[in-house]
């Protein structure tokens, strides 16, 4: 009997440790480890991992688990409870010990019974977890547990090595010992899979050690924590892992030449330009249209479409109720006039190659959760699908399947991303551009007519292009006009002084891609202060709580990931009241960071206006630590500019006569 | 009776309060059905025109009808009827879900959409989701919700749903929620109780509605035209279920007459539950007499057992059935060293038991305004505990203190809170009520308001000022009574790094830019002295140049402003806490500069709080002082006027000025 691959998936939520079967009996502690209440390779942590062992053995069908964990602040506590996420029915969770021992070499044993709980049940899929909580933790105890995973005999499991966990560890190994007979292995569609391959992030390959009875294991000492910031990249390209699989493939290029022939083969049969998409197409476009104007008039077609990743996909009773029949190819997604996103990207491919355009279409990963690997020989890493045509000597890349997406452009989670496309030379990796500081304006006036008393009242309008206006126009897919305003509103408060009471109005465009968004806002509030003679203003009047990033922290050891290069510019008029003349405007700035970022503002005033302009704008996606401290400084150098007041002087008024 | 205790130790838990809430509200029930047509009564409700006052809502309920049965051992089976219309595409999550326990049953749960077009579908297996309560780290539960997606969910459909399911045992009590977050055409409410089971009732923040006897003890309840509750955009806000409207029916020891006697059976019954819960193992035993022997007086006592409880029991939940009620027994917690809050209670019950301590279990609500004393109902989501202070015993370091109607005064403490003193008491509890639990004395009591001088916080703080507009210094603060306990709980779950990260993300709220040079937290072992916070800064261009004048603000740091609008108010305004807090600013001013300019002086007193800032200039030192002391938890809408001139003040005076300029 074969056996099938069971993915990592199920298991990929094992958050918990590691021990084995090799161990039959618990470690002795060490006086040090008993004694100790830091770890100075770990400064400030609230726990350390003094041990994590993993072992596989996909011949008797078992994952073994066991962690030794010292406890050194109230926080680190938390580790006495173990969640043991697992697939119920192919999975079982067995062999569970555990204890606990104090600092005085007190050894308390778990004697309660673990709770096998349901996590999440569909008609086809059951997850549970397996939770027990080890007695009588203090600071100062070492937890310590071991247990396993077993399997169905028909099924292997190659194991998924999270090496990074959210506690520094000092030791850890790790082992895994295949199935033999790979010949008996296969994946569901057939192919025999007799080889063993890794993928590792962070460690290095030479770290994974294959032993003449064709065993692997990882040995490593002193892993730092899974780091946490704000505005990291996806973890996929920063945690240490290693995760093997077993794979038909001889090599990488053999993988992915196979692999991309295969997907070629299914996304050419699905965007077949079929006799009723050339039928339907030659409704879309004019027989003397050009190409772009082919394309586009396709574009804003499929666009009109039911996309259901922005509604919602019918259940069985409903498809059964209207007879659809499933969707096979992008023939059916047009005769269906709905479909998820990727198949409507593959109809605009099919439709635009109805109407003679080259058009071709590519898989990315979604670059908001991972960042394409080729060293991993799966394309289970593939994600979204896009569109390329080619117009002219250019190639353009198209995102149909992201309604509200304008044409020419992609949603940024498909930019800078990797994947499969195909092409004139047939199926190749390739990755898609990036976008520059251009194509993500954010406008934002503000017409305030001040008071005497401090309070202003007016105008403030944001106009927006690019991602900001597309995450806009999909909220607004999914919710009515008067909840994406108060969405809206809730969300631009941040940016106003505090004081400011602000009332949205209207949107303009919410449902036109093809211009920008505009949101105006009616605002009030009290900003002003006075002394005797002076009367103060905020300078920036969108800046002026001051919360930018990259401020507070002075050092980073991991990329930074802002998601998409943008531009920021504003403009503030300040209408003033009779008797007030300005004393001083808030000073010009000019902060440039070369080939980066810029900062410019300027103030000027003609009578009783005053106009502050603030352009910001940052071209860069994302950033190694080496160049943190150049953005360090020049958003500090941004933070204190945006601080500056617009100070007024109180003049006496003539009175008439 | 029932009701579910999930343990809440504060506002920072809040959210997973609300989620066991609504996982226990609109419960529907039941086992996939086969293909069936929609019911007489869902074709009946569908009928139902959205009225006019539904137009702004994102759903509308057309019908909800709940029939309690209840069998003559006072078990119930409910049977809930719910029509539903999409109203606006958000409104699609606005669907039907059931809950069950290990000692609970669901018989049906039958789902139809009747679409836009009037096409009729029933849901199917494939339709429905079982979802546990696995989420929680520190929680195991065995509850499970089935969640259902239903066909054809789309603007103007309406959802049918029917379930039902055989309540726990123990369950003697419902509390019908009549008021959502949509509005609600139509709601009704039944019970069927066998001859001779006496049942009552009991409104919430609602004119009561009189029932109707439809057949021989069998009652029924009708509403109409319920309005929906958003307070999406009021700040400063009550808890929303502190507002909703609800009622209890009871039907068990609890269906009596009279309010009191009614409270007394709730606190009857809880007692019962967790009789000899408390009892303590020799290990207590031997624990109690050591720490308490040579303690000098009742005080002494008393914070040597909290503070072992506080320091050594870690929070972990454990809700299986009855289990979410009822605690573990004190020798297991002792020996586990592990537990919620009602367990905490218990060991703590068992060990003052042991030291001669009368101490009795006290169910309330973190969400003040929840637990209403006209509303007797277990309803609450956390277990504490009433301390008897013995007669001879007048110590002022016991704030917390209640009298009970028979004329004893208890302490009010919380186990669960890690870091707030014995004699304290939490902001979160502080105005709320509970049910004293001691047998036939039970009774609603109300917890008390603390004086402002037993929350709060001294900042001082010394700066200097460069000529570039520099500003670096020192600022020393100190935190006691539940502010110090919050941040004490903070500091316990956190490592250097995540503190470093918190005290820069506040600062920099008031100092962007800055560079927090050093910083440290001093928390001494006793719990009833203030935590200190020390730290050291740098902010450029904090001070800026306007032609020849440098403008500085005063005030360097910390806020005081809670959110606040100029909108008509009808519900209270929630000020989060009494207490006292004090802030000394000096800053030496750059050489060759004097200040020309100050803002003036703020004086509010409102009943509620009071508001003083002061800044002068001496020399080359600008000194800012100001004193804010809030001295009611919640106050009534119609001052918030009052509420209004105080925030203002406050946020004026923060943002003032003093203009410098060169001798």
């Amino acid at each position: 009997m074969r056996k099938s691959v069971f993915t990592h998936k199920a298991l990929l939520l094992l958050a918990i440790a590691s021990p084995s079967l090799l161990l039959a009996q618990f470690q002795q502690p060490t006086d040090e480890e008993l004694k100790m209440t830091a770890d100075p390779k770990a400064p400030g942590a609230a726990a350390v991992y003094l041990y994590r062992e993993e072992t596989t053995d996909d011949n008797l069908h078992f994952h073994s688990y066991y962690e030794r964990i010292k406890v050194l602040t109230e926080k680190g506590k938390e580790l006495a409870t173990i969640h043991i996420p697992y697939q119920h029915g192919d999975f079982k969770v067995t062999d569970i010990k555990g204890r606990t021992i104090h600092a005085d070499g007190t050894v308390i044993p778990l004697t309660t019974k673990p709770s096998d709980l349901m996590d999440i049940k569909t008609k086809n899929l059951q997850f549970n977890q397996m939770v027990f909580t080890l007695p009588s933790a203090e600071v100062g105890s070492i937890l310590e547990y071991r247990l396993q995973t077993r399997y169905s005999d028909n099924i292997v499991s190659s194991p998924s090595w999270e090496i990074q966990q959210p506690f520094f560890v000092r030791k850890a190994h790790y082992f895994f010992k295949p199935a033999s007979g790979g010949n008996s292995i296969s994946n569901s569609r057939g192919q025999v899979l007799s080889r063993i391959m890794w993928v590792t992030s962070g460690v290095p390959t030479t770290s994974v050690v294959n032993d003449q009875s064709g065993r692997y294991s990882v040995d490593l000492t002193d892993i730092p924590a899974i780091p946490s910031e704000d505005w990291m990249p996806p973890l996929n390209t920063i945690k240490w892992r290693v995760e093997f699989y077993y794979t038909y493939a001889y090599n990488g290029q053999d993988f992915w030449q196979t692999e991309g022939k295969r997907w070629a083969k299914d996304a050419d049969k699905f965007t077949n330009p079929s006799g009723q998409l050339k039928s339907a197409v030659s409704q879309i476009v004019a027989p003397g249209d050009s190409d772009e104007q082919k394309a586009r008039k396709i574009y804003a077609a499929v666009m009109k479409l039911d996309n259901t990743r922005f509604t919602r996909a019918k259940s069985e009773a409903e498809r059964k109720a209207e007879k659809l029949k499933d969707i096979k190819d992008a023939e059916d997604v047009w005769k269906q006039q709905s479909g998820s996103d990727d198949e409507i990207a593959l109809l605009y491919v099919a439709l635009a190659r109805a109407a003679g355009l080259k058009a071709w279409p590519m898989q990315v990963v979604d670059r908001s959760r991972a960042i394409f690997d080729t060293s991993f020989l799966s394309l289970n890493q593939l994600d979204d699908y896009i569109a390329i045509v080619s117009l002219g000597d250019k190639e353009i890349y198209l995102d149909p399947g992201q309604k509200m997406c304008p044409f020419g452009a992609v949603h940024w989670k498909h930019s800078l991303a990797s994947g499969f496309r195909l092409s004139d030379k047939g199926p190749v990796l390739a990755t898609t551009p990036g976008a520059t500081f251009k194509a993500a304006v954010s406008e934002r006036t503000a017409e305030l007519v001040v008071d005497p008393d401090g309070s202003v009242k007016g105008t403030v309008r944001f106009i927006l292009s690019g991602p900001d206006a597309i995450h806009w126009r999909q909220v607004a897919l999914r919710n009515d006009q008067d909840e994406v305003k108060k969405e809206f509103n809730e969300s631009m408060q941040g940016y106003y002084p505090d004081g400011v009471q602000a009332d949205f109005d209207h949107f303009l465009a919410l449902d036109d891609s093809s211009v920008n968004l505009i949101g105006v806002v009616k605002v009030n509030g009290n900003i002003g202060t006075a002394t005797g003679k002076h009367f103060f203003l905020p300078g920036l009047f969108f800046e002026s709580r001051g919360n930018h990033p990259f401020v507070a922290q002075d050092k980073r050891s991991i990329p930074i990931d802002v998601h998409y290069p943008k531009l920021e510019e504003d403009e503030v008029t300040y209408h003033l009241p009779p008797g007030f003349t300005v004393e001083s405007l808030p000073q010009a700035a000019n902060a440039f960071w070369p080939e980066h970022a810029i900062l410019k503002i300027g103030a000027k005033t003609n009578s009783d206006v005053v106009t502050v302009t603030r352009n910001l704008a940052y071209n860069f996606t994302i950033l190694e630590p080496k160049d943190y401290s150049d953005l360090h400084d020049f958003y500090q150098k941004v933070a204190t500019a945006d601080q500056q007041q617009l100070v007024l002087t109180r003049t006496p008024i003539a009175k008439g006569n | 009776m029932r009701s579910t205790l999930l343990c809440d130790s504060g506002p920072a838990r809040l959210l997973v309060a609300a989620c066991l809430v609504c996982a226990c509200s609109p419960a529907q029930a039941g086992i996939f059905g086969k293909s069936q047509p929609v019911p007489q009564w869902g074709l009946d409700a569908y009928k139902t025109h959205a009225p006019d006052y539904a137009k702004d809502a994102a759903a509308v309920i057309l019908f909800d009808e709940y029939l309690e049965t209840v069998d003559s051992n006072g078990r119930a089976v409910e049977r809930e009827r719910e029509a539903i219309r999409v109203l606006k595409p958000q409104g699609r999550h606005n669907t039907c879900e059931v809950s069950s326990d290990v000692d609970e049953k669901i018989n049906y749960f039958r789902v139809w959409t009747i679409a836009a077009d009037e096409k009729q579908y029933m849901a199917q297996d494939a339709d429905f989701v079982e979802e546990g309560e696995t989420g929680i780290p520190t929680m195991l539960a065995t509850r499970k919700s089935r969640v259902v997606h239903p066909p054809a969910e789309d603007v103007g459909a309406t959802i049918i749903c029917e379930s039902e399911e055989v309540l726990a045992p123990f369950q003697q009590e419902k509390v019908w929620s009549i008021q959502n977050g949509i509005p609600a055409v139509f709601q009704a409410f039944e019970i069927d109780l066998p001859a001779g089971r006496a049942h009552t009732q009991a409104w919430h923040n609602f004119q009561p509605v009189p029932p109707v006897e439809v057949a021989p003890n069998h009652w029924r309840w009708e509403l109409k035209d319920m309005p929906a509750l958003t307070l999406r955009d009021i700040p400063s806000r009550p808890e929303w279920e502190a507002i909703a409207g609800r009622m209890s029916v009871q039907w068990g020891d609890a269906a009596v007459e009279g309010n009191d006697n009614q409270w007394r059976a709730i606190g009857q019954w809880v007692t019962t539950l967790e009789a000899n819960r408390p009892d303590p193992s020799p290990e207590i035993t031997a624990q109690v007499q050591t720490l308490i022997a040579g303690a000098p007086d009742f005080y002494a006592k008393l914070a040597r057992i909290t503070d072992f409880i506080q320091k050594n029991i870690r929070y972990f939940v454990v809700m299986r059935g009855i289990g979410g009620l009822q605690a573990n027994h004190a020798g297991d917690i002792f020996r586990n060293k592990y537990g919620d809050c009602k367990d905490k209670t218990t060991l703590l019950i068992s060990m003052l038991q042991v030291a001669g301590i009368r101490a009795f279990y006290v169910p309330v609500d973190v969400r003040r305004g929840i637990v209403d004393p006209k509303d007797p109902s277990l309803y609450g989501n956390h277990m504490i505990t009433a301390i008897e202070i013995p007669t001879d015993v007048q110590d002022p370091r016991l704030q917390a203190t209640v009298k009970s109607n028979d004329g004893k005064r208890y302490l009010i403490f919380d186990p669960t809170n890690e870091r707030t003193p014995v004699g304290n008491l939490p902001s979160y509890l502080q105005g709320g009520y509970g049910t004293l639990a001691a047998g036939s004395s039970s009774q609603i009591i109300a917890l008390p308001v603390l004086s402002p001088e037993a929350n709060g916080t001294v900042r001082k703080g010394e700066f200097t000022l460069s000529l570039d507009g520099t500003l670096t210094g020192s600022v020393d603060t100190s935190h006691s009574g539940p502010e110090g306990a919050e941040l004490r709980l903070i500091l316990k779950d956190s490592d250097d790094k995540e503190r470093r990260e918190s005290l820069e993300t506040e600062i920099s709220q008031d100092l962007p830019g800055v560079v927090l040079n050093s910083f440290q937290f001093v928390q001494p072992a006793a719990l009833d002295k203030p935590l200190e916070v020390h730290y050291k800064f740098t902010a450029g261009q904090y001070a800026h140049q306007a032609g020849p004048l440098l403008l500085v603000r005063p005030r360097v740091v910390g806020s005081h402003v809670l959110p606040f609008n100029d909108k008509p108010r009808t519900v209270a305004i929630d000020l989060s806490a009494t207490g006292l807090w004090h802030d000394t600013y000096d800053i030496t001013l750059p050489p060759g500069y004097i200040v020309d300019e100050m803002p003036d002086p703020v004086d509010v007193d409102v009943d509620f709080a009071s508001y003083h800032s002061t800044i002068t200039s001496k020399d080359n030192l600008l000194h800012y002082e100001r004193e804010y002391v809030v001295r009611q938890i919640e106050i009534p809408p119609d001052q918030a006027a009052s509420f209004r001139k105080l925030e203002s003040a406050i946020l004026t005076d923060e943002k003032g000025t003093a203009v410098l300029k060169k001798q």
